[in-house]
């Protein structure tokens, strides 16, 4: 409007500099009323959550589906539990570890993931040498829920669990990746890209078990150097397992180590 | 049971008298279940992979140990495995040669097996002691129970030690004498007992 009337003389100026003051100062005023408004909303928010997972606390911690859906809830509404915590240390700077999270829920579900993340991390270590640090996430579930051995040492877990307690690993840089191989989700605990041959030949074997160099060529069309390459490179990279007894030799996952009779 | 022999011919002589020890192998083996990977095709093919090839004979170890654990196996034999230890005939997998002693080699490596050296140096060595429990570990059971039994100070035998009527349903029962005369070797270095004498009547001291 005041671009339309330019007025005359030196007024002018001085009159425009007046009105986008004018502007600015209401438009600060119409943010803080909406961040206002916002901080309402959220501490209303957090309250009812607060009081929620106070009635809820013992289901959160004890049944993976309840839990399951709770986390799913928060994501849905913008609340990362995981996130709120890790980045903690960064923002408070009179150094008391509490994040919205952990404020509501004592900490005690907070606790459950890093808790899980660390048996997570157990277990990718000590199978890599048999997997090449690629293992099914539903394989991570049935070794977490058999326990280390001691008796009550299993947590009864989902695969959401497991994935959630993984991206709560994220901030440490651990190259812990959930990747989807065929209709199988993976954790890979090695940082290293698979190519687009490697996986494809890695889906194979999820479906068939195995995979032999001219099922390679036959099925993929591939060419016999193309395919031995790529095993080459899966056996170094110790993800596939040699079988030489058979008439062709056939490479297979380690992921069926476990599952036979 | 052993005549009078020189040690480097017992290994022919002992497996004669060993005939029993073979079929409780196989009546056990019946309820011995096979862990899951032993039906793993490539289990029975040694790894090029170095990392892999570690995984898979820290697996036979595991394997092999914990079956001669249930069969009370002392001596492994190349020529002669338990049946389906080795292999799998529903898989037709077997581990070959080369690669059992690879195995076997590996399970030396970590003290839990020693070759039997043939009886002629040319030969190689084609049966390994299992040592399910370690020497050491079978000179305390076997000290432990002279100690509760009171027969600390008196002479026992070497066979009343094998097969004697007071040490029945012990482990140790039925140990070859040679392996057993290793057990009585850590007992005599520790100064724990002394031994008169080479042949079968051989007696055991101990303080």
């Amino acid at each position: 409007m005041s671009s339309n009337r330019r007025g005359v003389g030196l007024s002018a100026f001085s009159n425009s500099a007046i009105s986008a003051d004018q502007y600015a100062r209401h438009g600060q005023a119409l943010r803080s009323n909406h961040a206002e408004a916002l901080a309402n909303q959220l501490s209303v928010f957090q309250a009812a959550l607060h009081n929620f997972s106070l009635t809820h606390a013992k289901d959160i911690r004890q049944n993976p589906q309840f839990r399951a859906e709770f986390a799913r809830m928060c994501n849905a509404i913008g609340v990362d539990p995981l996130a709120g915590s890790n980045v903690k240390g960064a923002s408070t700077s009179n150094g008391k570890a509490s994040s919205a999270w952990a404020k509501m829920l004592g900490s005690s579900v907070n606790d459950f993931y890093f808790e899980l993340a660390v048996r997570v991390v157990e277990v990718c270590r000590e199978t890599r040498a048999e997997n090449g640090g690629m293992i099914a996430v539903s394989e991570m579930r049935k070794r977490i829920e058999k326990g280390r051995g001691i008796i009550g040492g299993g947590i009864d877990v989902t695969d959401d669990d497991i994935e959630r307690a993984l991206e709560s690993l994220a901030p440490l840089e651990g190259g812990f990746k959930v990747v989807p191989l065929g209709s199988h989700r993976f954790i890979r605990s090695v940082p290293k890209e698979l190519n687009l041959d490697q996986s494809t030949v890695l889906e194979v074997i999820q479906v068939l078990g195995y995979v032999t160099v001219s099922m390679l060529r036959d099925n993929l069309g591939w060419e016999r150097a193309r395919a031995v390459a790529v095993m080459d490179d899966l056996v170094s990279d110790s993800l596939v397992w040699v079988d030489s007894q058979a008439s062709e030799t056939e490479f297979w996952s380690p992921a069926s180590m476990h599952e036979g009779a | 049971m052993a005549t009078a022999t020189s040690s480097p011919a017992t290994p022919g002589l002992t497996t004669t008298p060993y005939a029993p020890p073979p079929t409780t192998t196989n009546l056990s083996s019946a309820t011995f279940t096979l862990p899951s990977y032993t039906s793993f095709p490539p289990f029975y093919t040694l790894q090029p992979n170095l990392t892999t090839r570690a995984r898979q004979l820290a697996l036979w170890t595991n394997l092999i140990l914990s079956y001669a654990a249930h069969a009370r196996l002392f001596r492994l034999s190349l020529s002669a495995p338990p049946a389906n230890l080795l292999s799998n005939p529903t898989l037709h997998r077997a581990l070959s040669e080369p690669d059992t002693r690879a195995v076997l080699d590996h399970m030396v490596q970590q003290g839990r097996a020693e070759w039997i050296p043939a009886a002629s140096r040319a030969e190689r060595p084609a049966a390994v002691w299992i040592y399910w429990r370690s020497l050491a570990e079978w000179a305390d059971l076997i000290y432990g129970w002279v100690d509760e039994t009171g027969q600390k100070g008196s002479v026992l035998t070497v066979y009343e030690l094998r097969e004697g009527e007071a040490v029945g349903g012990k482990e140790w029962v039925g140990m070859e004498e040679e392996m057993l005369r290793r057990v009585l070797g850590v007992l005599v270095k520790k100064g724990r007992a002394q031994i008169f004498g080479q042949e079968e009547g051989a007696g055991v001291k101990f303080f």
